[in-house]
């Protein structure tokens, strides 16, 4: 399945995808009204700081065998079996944040959204109305990929490659 | 083949994802003595509240069932179970033989165990059934006493206080959730419950309930008569042992799991709330009647029914809820009352904030958040990798201990599910 | 190591940061710590927000160059944003120096009875510079003319500005002929902001070179200016005994704190302090009097002219008031957090802001005019006062405090290195000719927590002068080296060098010299100019064997000083990059081709040690070109 992947070494740490996810996630999908909004809207992909001082972006692994679909009591969260997307219902989800407690990448949040008066667990949800997320559209350097694991791991050995020859070429 | 599961709530319909998971032909068949397919026990309380309806409260699809080829039968209870002829015994007489059983019984509120309990307006807080009952009286009386400062206790009182009914919780320990978390946390969650027109009184039992047929009084151990017409009791589950009781089938609290879930008898495994696990961060058996605890391992006994594949890493108390927007987590040992355990605590209860970790040798065995929630999982998976967090030991109870900083502590080669990575490596994560 | 002692290696900022974690305060520490992960096009300085057209950012991992939208490349952006950055510190320095004209003019007008002119000699002598007549006249006379004509060259729209000419002469000539010599000290800082506008200086070097020529209207314009006047106006420094740290302030005295750096507001507070109607009145409160102590650079100035004690540094400002013993903050310019008004929040203590430049919402303000200084400071005394009676809590100070000696200058290095005799550097020269001094360094600038509070500062000193390498310190800089007991004279047996222990034996002095605010970084220059003078060691400030360093830095201050240093021919090393990573030309013409036009360079090490060697090798590099005997001791 599709995912989003990150060359870490590119991460610069700016934010933009947190940005452009919060703005994807909002009522007017327009940055300067988005702001304003109540409630505001909530970024799903967050930029965590590694260790010694490495970037960090992360979001929802959509894992193989996730310990969120175990734990939720309302059983609003899935794993599609067709798309492989771990998906939560907003509308079942109640807010008791068992998928919280369980998350080893402690990648969903609780979050106020429209048309709840309770907050709800969100989560990336690999942006289903587009064809690319908006994070790995709106990064700057290229450093966020989606799609295949296969293709990802090609992306960064030519990468490595073009490199490491333009590395031997300047000598 | 044909696979029998006694149970149909969250052990059971993971049982059976599990076994159609490795084998999509034999035959399941499933018994419960409920009225209405599986449904979400623990939103009983959004039920009650009145922000969920029934239809709402569904696990699964409405057709999942005949999806799964599944084989339902409902309102019915099991009497027996005859290992040496492998059949099951029904209440109504019927027999059903099988080639593997799934004994997912559950649990059921343990009594007050107290003169006069068995009159009209004192329910459990489980069942669907206990929850249409309560919500009759609840909306005719406008008041309810709860005895029981467990979770399940403050669950009802939070959902009976959000449908707009009076609600007075009685609590025989000094502190509500006793069993739960220390007394510092509780003492922050209780301030706020109060705060939110919980009324809480603790160091009270009830000695006797009161009335002709239906109940009018309470009578506490203090002497006091307390007027009540409806009243739940919150204090704790016992397990659903008694179909098994003749039987050769190993029982202590609950029915015994080895690593697979399989009882001491071949071909018979157990899961949910009535089975009695390893746990994870003791060094003992328990019976950890949760709701995730019940999917894993239902899912887990599925598919070992059908071929032995998978070991059970073991069960851990973990707890979360949500009362009135303050949200608290609390997760394996954190009631510290041995010499050896080290306790690192952050407090501040002017902002209802609270964070907790317990060590063991620098291994967390437990931990408690109140508020500022996000990380949690983080600190669950370092418990469940029994993880050594010398490395990160200053910065355990920031709020930005998160997943980066301790990702070279939880992955590893073998280990417990399957996930990838940012960095797009295929990774076991705890 | 524990989170306390990763944030700082003083024993008295740990217990109070300590506390703070307990009570749940969040410090300048934690804010750091959620901040992270900071912005990569902000750290490598290629971000520009200087027109509608963007905001931009350069993408430093593209294969193609890419540009801003008007076209600026990463040089271009790098170098405009680092331009402004010394705009930005050399207009605070230069206001202050500009503050204290104004000041000195309302002394010499007789408008407010606060100021007086303390040093006639030093007035005289800049007279005669400025051409003021000094013969028949009294003292507000020649002080008058002379302020009026260095408000001018605030101003000055033809020529130059007059006190670069005090560098050696080979020096001036460096700048005259690279055509930096600065014209007017507030016009290069406006040529700077329109220089860096759109579409106006795209060459980055065509750029740091009015960098540098903004730096040096700061360095030798409005900072010496301030040096200047400030010795007049309040004395000039002699040495002098102080205390250092948070165990300054007092449990039984009313604690007033004045944090920031204008003398003009703090020099007045220390006589009123010393008032018998607001001793009294402490009295009456119950308290034993009155304890006044200083934060950062005021506080150096009141600590160099009347020892008064200096409670912390920059970061240690929010943990003043943890104690719980501040009765009250006074602050005005430069330095201050923003923060403060919260933590005060948890606490009895009043902070009250003084200057039009320096408001905060809800932060009491007490507007300080120089013509009533004396009457207002008395006013904000009786506040602090007023406020002794309302401690609440527990007050918790710290029992850490060091003393040490400060009171350094160009000036009086004459004198007590000269002895009864005569005034003179001789000894300071020969020592370096002869090899018992391998040579001087200047380790100065912030604190920032990005680095463990203190420890680049202590261990780059204590390298230094482990290596026969004198130290002279300003700023926050002394204030650290200070709390770690480096400005006491004994000092010299445990941590220097043989030659310099030597010295400082023969001479009495500390190995390293507390020589005042940031302002006075410019007494480091007309020191260096007045070894040049001497003779012996070159003729211009590029061939001295000498350094300097700021290896916690924080401010667009530092960046003036650093940018200053280095146009004046000194090697200067910083703990952390100036943010121009994400050009490697202006990278490498700041870091290596600017030293054969300037004679100075800057390096980035933030490993105190390595980049002590780093100083410690250049000073050797110019020992041998000065062909000076072999070290005596090394």
């Amino acid at each position: 399945m599709k995912r989003v992947f990150v060359e870490l070494d590119k991460c610069l740490g700016c934010h933009s995808c947190m940005i452009a996810c919060a703005v994807e996630h909002s009522s007017t999908k327009d940055l300067f009204t988005a702001v304003y909004e109540k409630p505001l809207p909530r970024a799903r992909i967050e930029v965590k700081a590694g260790k010694e001082g490495s970037n960090f972006p992360l979001q929802c692994r959509h894992c193989e065998e996730p310990y969120c679909v175990d734990a939720c009591i309302a059983g609003a969260i899935r794993k599609d079996v067709k798309t492989g997307l771990v998906l939560a219902d907003e509308e079942k989800c109640v807010g008791c944040w068992m998928c919280v407690m369980v998350c080893p990448f402690g990648v969903i949040r609780p979050s106020l959204l429209v048309g709840k008066q309770e907050k709800t667990a969100v989560r990336c949800d690999l942006c289903q109305d587009r064809e690319i997320p908006a994070c790995v559209e709106a990064c700057p350097t290229g450093a966020l990929f989606f799609g295949e694991i296969e293709d990802f791991k090609k992306a960064v050995s030519s990468r490595a490659r073009r490199e490491g020859n333009a590395l031997s070429n300047n000598r | 083949m044909h696979y029998l599961i006694i149970g149909n709530c969250a052990a059971g319909i993971n049982a059976i994802e599990g076994i159609r998971k490795l084998d999509g032909s034999g035959e399941i068949t499933v018994v419960s003595d409920e009225d209405f397919p599986a449904y979400c026990r623990c939103l009983i309380t959004d039920y009650v509240a009145g922000t969920r309806k029934k239809e709402d409260l569904l696990y699964r699809e409405k057709d999942f069932y005949e999806k799964n080829k599944v084989n339902l039968i409902l309102g019915e209870r099991v009497n027996k179970v005859d290992i040496s002829r492998k059949e099951i015994i029904l209440q109504s007489g019927k027999k059903l033989s099988y080639d593997r059983l799934l004994v997912a019984t559950g649990a059921s509120p343990k009594p007050l165990g107290i003169k006069g309990e068995e009159k009209y307006g004192v329910f459990g807080f489980r069942t669907l059934r206990d929850a249409d009952e309560i919500i009759k009286l609840a909306d005719e009386t406008r008041k309810a006493v709860i005895f029981g400062g467990g979770l399940i206790g403050l669950k009802a009182a939070y959902g009976l206080k959000k449908r707009g009914v009076d609600v007075q919780v009685m609590v025989k320990s000094p502190r509500i959730l006793s069993q739960v978390v220390d007394t510092q946390a509780a003492e922050i969650i209780g301030k706020w419950l109060q705060e939110n027109g919980i009324s809480i009184r603790t160091g009270v039992a009830p000695e006797e309930i009161l009335g002709d047929k239906e109940v009018e009084e309470v009578r506490l151990d203090n002497g006091e008569k307390i007027p009540a017409r409806l009243v739940i009791v919150g204090k704790g589950v016992r397990c659903n042992t008694s179909l098994v009781e003749d039987s050769p089938i190993k029982v202590h609290w609950g029915i015994l799991a080895d690593d697979f879930l399989q009882t001491n008898i071949e071909g018979v495994f157990v899961a949910g709330d009535v089975a009695e696990t390893k746990d994870l961060v003791f060094d003992r058996n328990e019976v950890n009647a949760l709701w995730t605890a019940a999917c894993e391992q239902g899912r887990i006994a599925g598919m070992n029914m059908v071929e032995k594949v998978k070991k059970y890493p073991g069960s851990i108390g973990a707890n979360s809820a949500d009362f009135f927007g303050l949200a608290f987590i609390s997760v394996g040992y954190v009631r510290v009352r041995e010499e050896g355990y080290e306790e690192l605590i952050r407090s501040n209860p002017q902002e209802y904030r609270y964070k907790k970790v317990v060590l063991k040798n620098n291994i967390m065995v437990g931990f408690t958040v109140i508020n500022n929630i996000e990380n949690a999982g983080v600190y669950t998976a370092l418990i469940r990798k029994k993880a050594d967090i010398s490395s990160v030991k200053d910065i355990l109870l920031e709020d930005y201990l998160d997943y980066p900083k301790v990702k070279d502590l939880l992955e590893e080669k073998e280990g417990l599910r399957e996930s990838v990575s940012m960095e797009g490596e295929i990774i076991k994560i705890a | 190591m524990n989170k306390k002692e990763k944030r700082s290696i003083d024993k008295a900022s740990q217990f109070m940061l300590e506390r703070a974690e307990k009570e749940c305060i969040l410090t300048a520490w934690d804010r750091y710590e959620a901040m992270q992960p900071q912005c990569g096009f902000g750290r490598l300085g290629i971000c520009c927000r200087i027109c509608n057209m963007g905001p931009c950012r350069i993408d430093p991992f593209s294969e193609e160059e890419q540009t801003g939208i008007c076209g600026a490349t990463a040089d271009t952006i790098v170098a405009r944003n680092l331009g402004r950055m010394v705009a930005g510190g050399a207009a605070a320095h230069s206001d202050h120096g500009r503050d204290i004209t104004h000041a000195l003019l309302l002394a010499a007008e007789g408008k407010t009875d606060a100021y007086t002119i303390k040093d006639e000699v030093k007035l005289k002598k800049l007279a005669k510079e400025y051409g003021v007549k000094v013969e028949g006249r009294g003292k507000e006379e020649i002080a008058k003319e002379l302020a009026e004509k260095i408000m001018e060259e605030f101003g000055r729209q033809h020529g130059y500005i007059k006190m670069p000419f005090r560098a050696p002469k080979k020096r001036v000539k460096v700048w005259e002929e690279l055509g930096i010599m600065p014209r007017g000290i507030d016009r290069e800082i406006v040529e700077m902001m329109h220089r860096t506008h759109i579409g106006v200086d795209t060459d980055y070097k065509n750029i740091l070179m009015h960098g540098f020529r903004t730096a040096l209207s700061d360095g030798w314009g409005g900072s010496m200016v301030a040096t200047d006047l400030s010795d007049i106006l309040f004395r000039s420094p002699t040495p002098i005994l102080g205390r250092v740290n948070l165990g300054t302030l007092s449990r039984d005295e009313v604690n007033v704190v004045v944090h920031g750096h204008e003398p003009t507001l703090s020099d007045v507070v220390v006589y009123a302090a010393r008032d018998p109607e607001i001793v009294k009145l402490a009295k009456e409160k119950g308290a034993k009097g009155i304890n006044l102590v200083g934060i950062c650079c005021t506080a150096n100035e009141i600590l160099m002219r009347h020892g008064i004690p200096v409670a912390g540094n920059f970061l240690q400002q929010e943990l003043a008031i943890l104690t719980g013993a501040v009765d009250l903050m006074m602050v005005d310019v430069q330095c201050i957090m923003p923060a403060l008004s919260t933590v005060a929040s948890s606490f009895h203590t009043k902070l009250v802001t003084t200057s039009p430049k320096n408001k905060a919402p809800g932060v009491t303000h007490v507007e300080f005019r120089e013509e009533e200084a004396y009457d207002i400071a008395k006013k904000i005394l009786k506040m602090a006062i007023e406020n002794f009676p309302n401690r609440n809590g527990d007050i918790l100070i710290p029992e850490h405090n060091q003393d040490l000696v400060a009171g350094f200058t160009a000036e009086n290095i004459y004198n007590f290195l000269g002895g009864t005799y005569r005034a003179t550097y001789r000894p300071l020269n020969d020592a370096i000719i002869q090899g018992r001094l391998r040579g001087l360094a200047g380790v100065v600038g912030c604190n920032n927590p990005k680095i463990t509070h203190n420890y680049a500062h202590v261990e780059m000193a204590k390298e230094l002068i482990k290596n026969d390498v004198l130290v002279v310190v300003t700023g926050c800089s002394a204030i650290a080296d200070a709390e770690a007991e480096l400005l006491r004279p004994e000092v010299a047996f445990k941590y220097a060098g043989k030659g310099l222990q030597e010295i400082c034996e023969a001479v009495g002095i500390p190995p390293v010299l507390h020589v005042g605010s940031c302002v006075d970084n410019s007494r480091i220059l007309i020191a260096l100019t007045n070894v040049i003078l001497e003779g012996g060691l070159g003729e211009d400030i590029s061939d001295l064997p000498v350094a300097g360093a700021a290896p916690e830095w924080m401010s667009e201050k530092a960046v003036s000083i650093a940018f200053y240093f280095v146009a004046s021919g000194v090697f200067t090393v910083l703990g952390m990059p100036f943010p121009i990573l994400g050009s490697k030309n202006v990278t490498n013409f700041l870091c290596s081709e600017v030293e054969n036009i300037l004679g100075g360079k800057f390096a980035f090490e933030s490993d105190p040690i390595k980049a002590a060697h780093l100083m410690i090798e250049h000073i050797d590099k110019k020992r041998k070109a000065l062909k000076l005997r072999p070290l005596m001791y090394q």
